[in-house]
């Protein structure tokens, strides 16, 4: 393809791309050296936005509770999913309808599977969970005010909203796994279970890689959910990230936007930070492919 | 023809292999793990069944401690008072609009670059899949705010055209990322074979790659149109009162009195019904975008 071609055929693309991504970006990195209001020109005042972000203990608490959260959440993904995934690449004739059933929470607005899931745990919607809990002859949990049931809850829904994701991930990578490799590892003595630490596990490595990823990328920027399950976030220290520069530089007229960029701009350079060794092995695969 | 080879992997996830294999696997039904899945169903749609029985409750019932699981009338006065009295039918459509218009949007940019980038080399795509993987990662944030004080100042602030056209370029570059994965199954042989027979690069795009995509085509636009149907963050800050969104609509329902939190439950069971029918027409297509679309560099 002539280079003229290429470049009529890819430009509407990168303009929207530049106008709409590059250049808001590249704005909200200057906005992070500034005071500045909706608007108005800011005002250049160097490092003090990130100064203030770094020695807010509000911001301390919203990293730590994201990290958690997403460390936690990342962990029961990559397990639960790959018992289910294992589970499901046995079953054949019901499995359409299985996967439609598990893809539903996946594809549903995050926001609205969230308030569904607050219902089930919500006192003023019968409770049922807390009845569930009761009737097993366990005590009353305030899972919406009380921090750790919170943290609970918001992990819960989240594994609930990611799990077909990484289910269906790790099911594409288990059909990639040759059986010959299955029944040699069942010939030299393995059971079931060395079968899938030492064959299978290994062999979808890459693919494992990739949900992790993904997962890690998505959680940390949670803050849909969080507004049905967790209204009291800032109360019970339940604030995410991303809810803390929506609350400083957004919410009811709040305007400000230099120390909300500059949590961005923290946020994009943790996430580039996690993505070097994913990019890494992206080019080193280019080159061998070349 | 129409079949790519990414399909037929997809085809793979869905039905569970090849006959040949199908075949070696069944020597007893696995009882116990369809039991098990089963009960995971259950558990996985429990949310929705209980929403369900919520917002066809009568308000007092709705809200009784400890819930009325059966004897009651069941009724559907919380979508009727959705509809009555609040603005419900006008958000609707603006969900329908912004997200029709972005998904059109973004096939119609997004088809030819995601062709002329399948046709260059692998270091490029590298590349691009890289910078796909950032753009996907960015907090949301670091682009919505500069765009909600840019709108205000073009004056397109709070209009669908707007919340549609930042969706689209939020979501192009997994968009043309996915794209071009479904395009690289295509061979460079056929471009030749109709550029000799005397077609335009656009003429070639047009007559023989659309076609044979067909597939690849009706994956992105599912999902560029299912993130835009969903989106609530962006719509949150490009929207306020003339082009709000369903699921900002819901989220200021809540924490409001007891007949409103009813509608909440009501307009997300309209929202929702329309996602469980995707869910199972299109999965297939679903699972191809996220499988092939997301193991394949």
């Amino acid at each position: 393809m002539k280079a003229r071609e290429f470049w009529l055929l890819f430009f509407p693309s990168l303009l929207i791309m530049g106008a709409l991504l590059v250049l808001p970006l590249v704005r909200t990195v200057r906005w992070s050296f500034e005071q500045v209001r909706y608007g108005t020109p800011g005002t250049f005042v160097g490092l003090a936005n990130f100064t203030d972000a770094l020695t807010d203990p509000r911001f301390h608490r919203a990293v730590v509770f994201t990290v958690v959260v997403t460390v936690i959440t990342t962990a029961i993904l990559l397990v639960v999913g790959y018992i289910i995934a294992t589970g499901i690449n046995r079953i054949t004739t019901s499995r359409p309808l299985v996967l439609g059933i598990m893809l539903v929470s996946y594809v549903l607005p995050n926001l609205v599977g969230a308030v569904a899931f607050s219902w089930l745990f919500d006192d003023n919607f019968g409770g049922v969970v807390n009845r569930l809990i009761g009737f097993f002859g366990g005590t009353q949990v305030l899972w919406f005010t009380d921090q750790v049931p919170n943290a609970i809850l918001v992990i819960a829904n989240t594994v609930w909203h990611m799990l077909p994701f990484a289910m269906l991930i790790i099911l594409a990578g288990l059909q990639g796994v040759p059986n010959e490799l299955k029944e040699a590892a069942k010939i030299d003595g393995a059971n079931a279970f060395q079968t899938h630490i030492s064959v299978i596990i290994p062999t979808i490595r890459g693919v494992l890689g990739f949900v992790t990823l993904i997962t890690i990328m998505d959680v940390l920027r949670m803050f849909d959910n969080l507004i049905p399950l967790s209204p009291q976030a800032q109360n019970i220290g339940n604030e995410s990230i991303m809810l803390y520069v929506y609350s400083v530089a957004f919410a009811d007229g709040a305007e400000n936007l230099g120390l909300g960029s500059a949590i961005n701009v923290l946020t994009i350079i943790l996430i580039l930070v996690m993505l070097i060794p994913f990019i890494r092995g992206i080019f080193k695969e280019a080159k061998a492919e070349r | 023809m129409s079949l790519t080879s990414a399909e037929l992997s997809t085809r793979a996830i869905v039905t569970g292999g090849s006959p040949k294999r199908r075949r070696r696997s069944s020597r007893r039904p696995p009882v116990i793990t369809g039991l098990l899945l089963g009960i995971l169903c259950i558990v996985v749609l429990s949310p929705f069944i209980w929403m369900t029985l919520s917002v066809t409750k009568p308000t007092d019932v709705a809200f009784a401690n400890p819930p009325v699981l059966w004897d009651y009338q069941p009724t559907l006065d919380a979508f009727v008072n959705l509809w009555e009295t609040t603005y419900f039918a006008d958000y609707l459509v603006n969900t329908l609009v912004v997200a029709v218009v972005s998904t059109v949007i973004a096939l119609v940019i997004g088809i030819p670059a995601a062709y002329a980038l399948s046709r260059f080399p692998s270091y490029v795509s590298a590349l691009l899949l890289v910078l796909a993987l950032i753009f996907r990662a960015l907090p949301r944030f670091s682009v919505v705010l500069p765009m909600y004080d840019i709108s205000r100042a073009l004056g397109i602030y709070d209009t669908t055209f707007a919340l549609a056209i930042a969706l689209v370029a939020i979501n192009q570059p997994f968009t043309i990322w996915l794209l071009r994965n479904f395009f690289a199954e295509i061979p460079k042989e056929l471009d030749e074979a109709a550029m000799i027979d005397g077609c335009t690069r656009i003429g070639m795009l047009r007559r023989v790659m659309i076609p044979l995509m067909g597939p690849g085509i009706l994956t992105a636009g599912i999902f560029v149109f299912l993130f835009a149907f969903q989106e609530y963050l962006t719509a949150l800050v490009l929207t306020d009162t003339s082009s709000k969104t369903v699921p900002v609509f819901i989220a200021t329902q809540l924490g409001q009195t007891l007949p409103m939190l009813q509608q909440a439950g009501a307009a997300s069971m309209l929202l929702t019904i329309p996602v469980f029918v995707i869910a199972f027409i299109a999965q297939k297509y679903l699972v191809a975008g996220l499988s092939d679309g997301a193991v394949k560099g």
